[in-house]
């Protein structure tokens, strides 16, 4: 597992997790020690704009939508799933990485979506299917809209939204599998062993 | 580094290792809990306690109502006594081999479960782990303790998960009796967390295993507490007496003097002659440690204990503790011994945790005490004389009873 | 569906896990980090971390913790709040690991920072804490520094009311640490009614759980002392408030016997 370090965010936790599951886990921006693992994690948190602009400075946008096109498997956590998407209009509008088509809109009644809650499968995904009805902990304001073929999982707090987007070998969740507790453990162990192994 | 306070009544400080908090006239909270000692109504709490342990009476007689984790002191004979005697309990003794165990402490352990006519499990972790893990934690830590802390506190618990045993008795809750750490109105419950925390220092057994590389699963399995559903599926609980029974360790302890023959030795780093007469070392190298790195000692402790209880006034406390702190070790050499160390390197090991706090090194190979004893004043300068400070202890026996001052490893007992 | 939440609350004073008692009185507990990480494997659904006299000393927020506790490799997600001074301390302390922050003092003494940290992090992760209390039948917010109680600042209001926090923190600072103390009116008469809230101290009994969590701006319930005083605290507490939209109670197991692709 490669744990992509942008200088955003914390990677304690999603260390943790994995190396609990029984993954190595290397971090780093640098490509040599990204391209030697299996399967890539882009945690996030903060603002699109500032994190975008971090991803460009470490050069990794190219090197991201180049290994997606040569199908590396790619997870995107909270804001870094939301940066696989083609563009955001948090604050500023901002293209992604444009992995997963798709926007990035602020949410509305409510403003937020703070705290567990249930996954439901709108695809039958091997991958995900397991963790159909689990709660997990979403801590977001803004929420991916796109072309329902990428959709496997969906959230409804008041609206409905994407908690788990997918385009081949590029996967997006909402929420923070490594702040789910055992819930988010066995659907990261899913994840990542389906993805490697695809 | 911040400032010591201590309290103006006893003799604690901010450096206690449990932590203390001070309310706006300076008393600490270990003396404003002991107040509850003279203010609550200890025959309904005793109403309590009763109605907490009634559930688990088991009325068909086919299996035990509780399990007491029991050694050859502490308030063992006072909590059998209560367990039994007062509240009718059919309890299984639990006790876990320390290996430096006195003659005495064998003698007065065999002596309760006869007295008592009580049933009693024994638990022996093999000696070649008990030593890897008493040296790793030595040189890390500066404790000797951990393993017998650890196998003291887990056994009962892993006993009441195999032998269908819900109901765990303790005495008394050390923080609270200590430190006010809790209310008796709290009614505090023994938690993995405390233990952790306090007994262990912050380590559990595989905390062990990623700190000190020379030890293997095989050393410390048996140390492990068992799963939270593990304890679920049992409705394993750990209550305290302490909570319902005002608890004054001396008090009880000459009771059970009298009543069931329990024994009682001098020491030399204290006064107290009631406790801890069971092991070689705790009063020995283990409550120099204690010195080296927390400026006090377990005299300290004491003394604050009978200060509180009035059996004692604040100087003449703080005298006994200038008189016992400093005591030469008597049974060094053994440990030494029995742990494959020699005692220069033993020394070596101790000095490296002697907190500069309270330690300066003098040339050329000495070291100056600035313990917290020495930080604090004696109110009225006539009780700092040696003579006539209260003797308020009784030894009725010796640590070595009828055998030779050496461990007795393992020891079944004897009348 | 969104669940509520039961958030297991550490305070924290000299370095010390304490139980706080009426915002004036203290008992030991121990390290922060036994708590914490006990809090985690007992399933809280949030571990919300107070450092409690950083304002008062006007020291930074206590980074130090926060690194210590990021080593837990904690599974929960982690709510940080004391000393948040400037919008530099708010993302510093989510880049130590926090997930959410709680503000306190600034809210009042300079709600421009609140905005601040609520454009860079997200209003979900700024949470404000108001210590409240009832005097004459009005509520009154307590300046925790001054000890000074007045109505709630008219500019508090407004940054609730605008959705620069997403969630407001009830202390009922008087009660806390009293077994069954909260007083609900503090949630009933609460002026702003589609705030979400979180209420905290005073709540021992899980009779005043259901009657809090029945109120639908009632997001969460906090507490602090009483979870140390048991084991399995958190989890009893769930197992009582079945029904409640809460998640469900776990008993961790070591055991292998993970649910599989």
């Amino acid at each position: 597992m490669g744990i992509v370090d942008y200088g955003i965010g914390n990677h304690a936790s999603v260390m943790h997790s994995l190396r609990d599951i029984g993954f190595r886990v290397r971090v780093g921006s640098e490509i040599d020690v990204l391209n030697d693992v299996d399967v890539l994690l882009l945690p996030g948190v903060g603002a699109y704009p500032t994190a975008m602009k971090a991803l460009h400075q470490h050069g990794l946008v190219g090197y991201l939508q180049d290994q997606a096109r040569a199908q590396r498997p790619i997870i995107g956590i909270c804001l870094g799933m939301q940066l696989l998407a083609s563009a955001s209009h948090e604050l500023q509008y901002t293209d992604g990485l444009d992995l997963i088509p798709g926007k990035v809109v602020p949410l509305t009644e409510p403003k937020w979506h703070i705290g567990w809650n249930t996954i439901e499968c709108v695809q039958r995904d091997s991958l995900l299917w397991p963790s159909d009805g689990q709660a997990f902990y979403f801590n977001h304001s803004f929420a991916y809209q796109g072309p329902p073929e990428y959709q496997v999982c969906v959230s409804r707090h008041l609206t409905t939204l994407s908690s788990v987007i997918r385009r081949g070998k590029v996967v997006g969740l909402q929420f923070h599998p490594e702040k789910s507790q055992a819930a988010g453990r066995i659907l990261l162990k899913n994840v990542v062993f389906g993805l490697a192994h695809a | 580094m911040p400032d010591i306070t201590f309290c103006k009544r006893c003799l604690y400080s901010s450096v206690h290792p449990l932590g203390l908090t001070f309310d706006g006239d300076g008393i600490c909270s270990g003396c404003r809990i002991h107040e509850e000692k003279d203010s609550l109504d200890w025959s309904s709490r005793w109403q309590k306690l009763e109605s907490v342990v009634q559930p688990y009476r088991n009325r068909d007689g086919r299996n035990y109502d509780c399990i007491v984790p029991v050694t050859g002191s502490g308030d063992s004979y006072y909590i059998v006594y209560l367990v039994k005697q007062r509240l009718g309990l059919n309890p299984l003794l639990v006790t876990y081999n320390k290996y430096f165990n006195t003659p005495l402490g064998i003698r007065n352990l065999a002596n309760l479960r006869i007295r008592f006519n009580c049933d009693i499990l024994y638990q022996n972790i093999n000696p070649n782990s008990v030593k890897k893990i008493i040296r790793g934690t030595l040189r890390r830590f500066g404790s000797i303790y951990w393993p017998i802390l650890a196998g003291q506190t887990v056994f009962p618990v892993q006993t009441a998960v195999r032998y269908q045993v819900p109901l765990i008795i303790w005495g008394a809750h050390q923080g609270l009796e200590q430190v006010g750490m809790f209310s008796h109105e709290h009614e505090v419950e023994m938690t993995r967390r405390y233990r952790k925390d306090h007994d262990l220092m912050g380590a559990e057994a595989d905390d062990l295993l990623s700190i000190f590389d020379t030890l293997t699963e095989e050393d410390i399995w048996q140390f492990r507490y068992p799963d939270d559903d593990e304890l679920k599926s049992v409705g394993v609980r750990g209550i305290y007496l302490g909570n319902y029974v005002r608890w004054d360790p001396k008090a009880q302890h000459e009771q059970m003097m009298r009543d069931y023959d329990y024994r009682t030795a001098m020491f030399s780093r204290t006064f107290d002659r009631y406790d801890y007469v069971d092991c070689f070392n705790y009063m020995d190298v283990h409550d120099l440690l204690k010195l080296y790195k927390h400026g006090y000692s377990k005299v300290t402790d004491h003394a604050t204990r009978e200060i509180r209880f009035g059996r004692l006034t604040r100087d003449e406390g703080l005298a006994l503790v200038r008189q016992h702190e400093l005591a030469p070790l008597r049974f060094l050499d053994q440990f030494c011994e029995w742990l494959g160390v020699t005692p220069r390197s033993m020394q070596f090991l101790l000095d490296q945790h002697r907190n500069r706090r309270f330690w300066t090194k003098t040339e050329p190979a000495g070291w100056e005490f600035r313990g917290v004893s020495t930080m604090q004043d004696q109110r009225n300068s006539e009780a700092s004389g040696r003579t006539g400070l209260p003797d308020i202890f009784k030894a009725n026996d010796k640590l070595e009873y009828d055998r030779n001052l050496d461990y007795v490893t393992i020891g079944k007992g004897w009348p | 569906m969104l669940k509520k939440r039961l958030v297991g609350v550490v305070t924290v004073k000299d370095g010390w896990a304490v139980q706080s008692f009426g915002y004036k009185r203290y008992l030991p507990l121990g390290r922060p980090e036994c708590l914490i990480e006990n809090l985690d494997r007992w399933g809280a659904d949030e571990i919300l971390v107070q450092v409690i006299d950083r304002s008062v000393d006007c020291q930074i927020p206590d980074f130090e913790l926060l690194e210590r506790i990021a080593r837990l490799g904690l599974e929960t997600p982690l709510i940080y709040g004391g000393g948040i001074r400037s919008v530099h301390d708010g993302v510093r302390a989510i880049q130590f690991g926090a997930d959410r922050l709680v503000v306190d003092s600034i809210a009042h003494d300079d709600p421009c920072i609140v905005r601040g940290l609520s454009e860079q992090l997200g209003a979900q992760a700024i949470i404000a804490a108001l210590p409240l209390s009832l005097h004459s039948g009005r509520i009154e917010w307590l300046d925790y520094r001054r000890r000074c109680a007045t109505p709630i600042p008219e500019d508090i209001l407004s940054l609730l009311e605008t959705g620069v926090a997403s969630e407001t923190l009830i202390i009922d600072w008087t009660n806390e640490g009293y077994p069954e103390a909260f007083q609900v009116d503090l949630v009933k008469m609460f002026p702003l009614s589609a705030v979400p809230l979180i209420a905290f101290g005073g709540i021992s009994a899980s009779r005043q759980m259901i009657e809090l969590l029945s109120f639908s701006n009632v997001a969460a319930i906090a507490v602090g002392n009483f979870l140390s005083y048991r084991e399995h605290a958190v989890q009893e507490f769930k197992k009582a408030l079945a029904g409640m939209s809460l998640r469900p109670p776990v008993y961790e197991s070591t055991l292998p016997g993970l649910t599989d692709a």
